[in-house]
């Protein structure tokens, strides 16, 4: 299969019970782009990252990961992935988080630079439960950072987090896209898509439209992009 | 005090278990299924433990005595030959064998001394006294027969440990190997839980990671800090409460080894049950206390009511305890096929456990 693209998702269902979380969505994240997925919560974004990592086993189609079928376990090594919730171990200190999610991704992990990116330099020997809501979101950023992945996922990686700080972390999504890191961030928040090279649009599992910012907005016949979501989504509900 | 904001924090609580079915459920429904264990289990037609005598008499005494131990309904009599006596308490057939020796009924009618020699196996708590009792009764209702002022002056040997064993050294045999059990699985249990609700094991797997490089890792882990408490367990009971030890202490050691590995995955298999650390917590009356009950800690395995030893012998427990009151009262050694088969079984389980951990991790999480 070649590279063409660092994500490849190819017509993919998935249900729970009677809830189609992902509906036949096909959806292409190319190389060293940042690809935003746009949709309010419940839409399937959750559950789409969780099938491009081979948390979830679709019930059809495909998942590609940087030229891999998945699952495979392999490729996860120049994947990073953030979780909704600060995922981190809070009876160790920010380094100990840093260096085991660095371990277990096979890479010595070069921490120091991490902690820089994200301004934790000086809390690195604190334990991560006497870290205020920003500092573990910041450090589970630098847990998805800290093997050098490839490709990055981002599954909101906002929320709770002030608007300080989200210019900060926007600011390294960019240096490390420039630096030839794809990325794919969810996000509500309609501010956040602009950044965006590409946005696409989900609700109820599916792909409603895609493009830049510029091209959706277009689309809608609107210049603001969360009318013309909000405008996509209604057509899609009809 | 305001009784409206202490009636808010009631009912809020009893909501609270309304929605989780399964609190309510172990609350009611435990301690039935334990009180009943309990009850069947020491009420329940327990089996006697099996006796042999051996009447070598020359006179009448030792005949009246076998007949009416034979009534007996503590013990379970069988006529057996002086010589096979050893041999049949070694392999657990028997728990004692009583001989009348040849000049039994002269030294009743010469001296008023009743001497029947009293062979105990020794290592089994609570099976003593009903071999002893069912001897008294036999001798009590010969006495009221014959009208005689007879002394009871019995020659007691043991097979294994003594008269100086009591029951510490029976219980601390067991609980070396309980505590760490117990523990040690409290421990995994709830810290795989943690993994999960903080997040952390979707991120493991989401990595490269392989289940049972996860499963390991945590084994080996607990492991270690099992065997540091089994380090410290072991010396607290044999040098300050100088529990009786006649085995080899690196046995002992050996059998808590398999022992923290067998709790370890178990709770990791365990987990896969349970959504919360607190529903986890709810294993151990589940898990624990049944193994408590039937392992044979408290009431030997032989003893117990039949269908309650089919049980008694799937248990790894059974076979842990078994097997560390083997080494430490008897002595056993790895050349006792006794041992070896406890060993086997508990090394089984461990390895039934481990897969199990490994099967299961996959489905927790989508």
């Amino acid at each position: 299969m070649s590279e063409a693209f660092a994500v490849d998702v190819d017509n993919v269902v998935k249900s729970f019970g009677t809830l189609r979380a992902l509906d036949g969505i096909t959806l292409r994240v190319r190389q060293g782009e940042i690809y935003g997925l746009l949709g309010p919560n419940g839409s399937g974004k959750t559950t789409l990252i969780r099938a491009i990592v081979g948390l979830v086993a679709p019930d059809s189609g495909n998942v590609s990961v940087l030229g891999h079928r998945m699952p495979d376990l392999n490729i996860l090594s120049s994947v990073g992935y953030m979780t909704q919730a600060a995922a981190l171990y809070p009876d160790l200190s920010v380094e100990e988080n840093l260096r085991f999610f660095a371990a277990i991704s096979g890479a010595d992990g070069n921490v120091t630079e991490v902690l820089k990116t994200v301004e934790l330099e000086a809390r690195r020997k604190s334990v991560v439960s006497t870290l205020s809501g920003g500092m573990r979101q910041r450090c589970s950023l630098a847990c998805a950072l800290v093997h050098h992945p490839r490709l990055l996922l981002l599954d909101e990686p906002t929320v709770g987090v002030d608007p300080q700080l989200r210019v900060q972390f926007w600011e390294h999504f960019r240096d490390m896209a420039a630096a030839g890191t794809t990325i794919l961030v969810s996000s509500h928040v309609m501010d956040e898509a602009e950044r965006c090279q590409r946005l696409g649009l989900i609700r109820f599992g599916k792909l409603l439209g895609e493009g830049s910012p510029a091209e959706i907005r277009a689309a809608a016949g609107t210049n603001n992009l969360e009318e013309a979501f909000l405008k996509l989504s209604g057509r899609a509900s009809e | 005090m305001s009784a409206h904001r202490i009636a808010a924090i009631t009912r809020r609580l009893l909501q609270q278990f309304r929605h989780d079915r399964r609190t309510l459920a172990l609350l009611f429904v435990a301690p039935l299924v334990i009180l009943s264990l309990l009850g069947y289990l020491i009420r329940g037609g327990a089996s006697a433990p099996g006796v042999g005598i051996a009447n070598e008499d020359q006179g009448p005494v030792g005949a009246t005595l076998a007949s009416a131990l034979e009534k007996s309904t503590k013990i379970h009599t069988v006529i057996i030959n002086p010589a096979d006596g050893e041999t049949k308490l070694k392999d657990g057939s028997l728990v004692a064998y009583i001989v009348f020796p040849p000049d039994f009924s002269q030294l009743v009618i010469q001296q008023q001394v009743i001497a029947p020699e009293i062979h105990l196996e020794g290592s089994q708590p609570g099976t003593q006294a009903p071999v002893l009792q069912a001897l008294q009764d036999a001798l009590t209702s010969f006495a009221a027969a014959s009208q005689a002022a007879v002394k009871f002056q019995p020659n007691v040997s043991y097979l294994y440990g003594g008269p100086n064993l009591d029951q510490l050294d029976y219980f601390g045999a067991a609980f070396i190997g309980l505590i760490l059990f117990f523990l040690v699985f409290v421990v995994t249990i709830v810290s795989f839980l943690r993994e999960r609700s903080q997040g952390t094991l979707e991120r493991l797997m989401a990595s490269p990671l392989r289940r049972g490089e996860i499963v390991v890792g945590y084994m080996i882990g607990f492991t270690i800090l099992a065997l540091v408490q089994a380090v410290e367990v072991l010396v607290f009971s044999l040098y300050v409460l100088k529990v009786h030890n006649q085995g080899n202490v690196l046995l002992i050691f050996g059998f808590e080894v398999l022992m923290a590995l067998s709790a370890v995955n178990l709770g990791i298999f365990l987990s896969m049950f349970a959504r919360t650390e607190f529903q986890a917590v709810q294993f151990i009356p589940l898990v624990i206390v049944p193994q408590v009950l039937l392992s044979g800690i408290l009431f030997p395995v032989s003893t117990e009511p039949t269908p309650l030893q089919y049980i008694s012998d799937v248990l790894p427990l059974t076979y842990a305890v078994n097997g560390l009151r083997d080494v430490m009262l008897k002595g056993a050694d790895l050349t006792w096929p006794a041992l070896q088969l406890d060993a086997g079984v508990v090394a089984g389980f461990c390895l039934l456990l481990i897969f199990a951990g490994i099967g299961t991790l996959r489905r927790r999480i989508a």
